[in-house]
């Protein structure tokens, strides 16, 4: 929204395709302007949601803005200077072309196998924001959330808010580990206060955040669905300390780790990629958010995990940089704006690095699965398989363990399962992860499903 | 009875024949969910129950069958009033299957 804005204040016609029913992305999900349920009545769950309505609101109006929402790319590919889209809206096929594009394609929750976590109940901490925010629903009554990030926070906080039951809510790093960052905290002032506030909100709900643990295990009842799960301390390379372990009773838990980029359709644009601070394939991008293509741009999660005011920052910067190039001016901005955006950028990336460094994901996670447990989530992959693929049939790469044994190749084309079974085959094979590993693991010809009935309905000569 | 807010319940659908309370703009899985039901697929190997997990449309774990069409995640459908969602058996297209019925 912020690029579009930008680009449109620019000078340029802008067309925002936004693959979910409403604008808001995933930060300001939201139900729709429909009195108590609407954006307006859902303030108590949203972090900035002033600054977001009034956004949304900019956007919707200004005249030069085509929004179309709804609308699934599936297929992107760039023929000479011209990037064309397939694309579904409510199921019919259609080609959307452009020669300047933005992309800021977000991220999803990075997440990590363990025993149990194919069980119903079992969610991300996204997925259970995304369940109050879009359509005020509580996932569970007795929740557990656990993984590692600053995340965690206002996923808990609006759950409290909402009434659900916060049994426990733990990370997997120590905040001890701020100690090393102070310096780019105190430069962040806001965010800190933002963390102190769900902390705050938290413990008058009697919910107090225990650093040092990880959910384990997860435990299925006779109905098939979540019970209880198996919690214990972990140490600094999140190796099980022994005797530490315990069963919580819950309905559901909600684990995450961080983010992965959504980068599926800069792969298929072929836009050069790099390893960002968190260790996951990135966009490549230049001063003015240009990526390696001419008339490219990348904003947002997609160039670096950091947060909703990294985005913004990126995305004003990218869409002043697109409306420019379609004008073939060098630069519209002042000098002063330009530099004032990039200094907030460089602060922004800043604290992104620190907090990648603080909430980092160890290898010792690896310790926690059995033989047993599911590592591909689609095609029930588990790791006694992915092992033999590698030890057997001698996998080296996850491109050769998907040859052998389909991980990472089904309905959801490793977007859940791939990190983890990238690291799972890098340290059986005593090496480490490659980008390039991590930039194959994002080629996805078909970016979402389609029908053959679709595609044989839709503009056919296009393709 | 897990709302926010109190319920305004403007139209059903139904799921594995029961009623469905939604009202617009909810997800199909948001609005199961809320009435506890929790299972919506049999996964097409080993046939475990699953089940919402990333909520946003990435893992193809929610997928369902509505009207008809199978492969449908739940967590991106919008609830509308009528709409017949099933749990999805196996790859919910198994009947194309050779040899299959």
């Amino acid at each position: 929204m912020s690029a579009a804005l930008a680009a449109a204040n620019g000078g340029a016609k802008v067309r925002l395709i936004e693959s979910a029913p409403r604008l808001g992305g995933q930060y300001w999900r939201h139900l729709p302007e429909d009195g108590a349920d609407g954006w307006s009545g859902q303030a108590l769950l949203h972090t900035a949601y002033q600054a977001g309505y009034l956004l949304r609101t900019q956007v919707l109006s200004h005249p030069s803005i085509e929004v179309l929402c709804g609308v699934q790319i599936w297929s992107a590919v760039r023929v000479a200077d011209t990037v064309s889209f397939q694309v579904l809206e409510d199921g019919v096929n259609r080609t959307l072309e452009t020669r300047i594009l933005v992309l800021a394609t977000g991220a999803y929750d990075r997440t990590l196998p363990f025993p149990g976590w194919e069980i119903p109940g079992v969610m991300t901490p996204g997925g259970v924001q995304a369940l109050l925010k879009g359509s005020n629903v509580l996932a569970g009554k007795k929740i557990v959330l656990a993984g590692s990030g600053p995340f965690l926070l206002p996923v808990a906080d609006g759950l409290a808010k909402s009434g659900a039951e916060i049994v426990a809510l733990y990370d997997a790093n120590s905040l001890r580990r701020w100690g090393a960052h102070l310096g780019v905290a105190l430069n962040n002032i806001p965010k800190l206060m933002d963390g102190v506030r769900y902390l705050r909100t938290l413990a008058a709900h009697r919910v107090f955040l225990k650093s040092g643990y990880a959910v384990i295990c997860a435990h299925a009842g006779v109905d098939g669905t979540l019970e209880s799960v198996d919690v214990a301390q972990i140490d600094r390379e999140f190796n099980l300390i022994t005797g530490t372990q315990k069963n919580i009773e819950c309905d559901v838990v909600a684990v995450g780790w961080g983010f992965t980029p959504d980068l599926s359709i800069a792969q298929s644009l072929g836009l050069q990629q790099e390893l960002g601070w968190d260790g996951s394939a990135v966009v490549s991008v230049d001063e003015l958010q240009a990526t390696s293509q001419s008339g490219i741009y990348a904003a947002g999660e997609i160039t670096g995990i950091g947060g909703a005011d990294l985005s913004l920052t990126e995305g004003t910067i990218a869409g002043q940089a697109a409306a420019d190039f379609l004008k073939k001016i060098n630069r519209s901005l002042t000098r002063n704006k330009l530099i004032a955006l990039q200094k907030r950028r460089s602060r922004e990336r800043r604290f992104a690095r620190s907090i990648a460094e603080i909430y980092r994901v160890k290898d010792g996670w690896q310790g926690w699965l059995t033989d047993e447990s599911i590592i591909c989530r689609c095609e029930e992959i588990s790791l006694g398989t992915l092992r033999g693929a590698i030890h057997e049939l001698g996998a080296t790469d996850l491109r050769s363990a998907k040859l052998f044994c389909r991980v990472g190749m089904g309905a959801c084309q490793g977007r859940i399962c791939s990190s983890s079974a990238i690291a799972i085959v890098a340290k059986e094979n005593k090496s480490h992860p490659s980008l390039q590993d991590q930039i194959s693991a994002n080629n996805r010809p078909i970016i979402s499903p389609i029908t053959l009935g679709q595609l044989a309905a839709g503009d056919a000569d296009s393709l | 009875m897990n709302e926010v807010t109190p319920p305004r319940h403007i139209f059903t659908f139904f799921f594995d024949g029961k009623e469905i309370p939604a009202h617009p703009g909810q997800s199909v899985a948001a609005a199961i969910l809320n009435q506890g039901s929790r299972i919506l697929r049999q996964s097409r190997i080993a046939a475990k129950p699953r089940s919402v997990f990333c909520g946003i449309g990435i893992c193809f774990d929610c997928l369902v069958v509505i009207d008809g069409a199978p492969n449908q995640r739940a967590c991106l459908a919008q609830a509308k009033p009528g709409l017949l969602v099933e749990i999805q058996l196996g790859s919910g297209e198994d009947h194309l299957q050779v040899g299959g019925s």
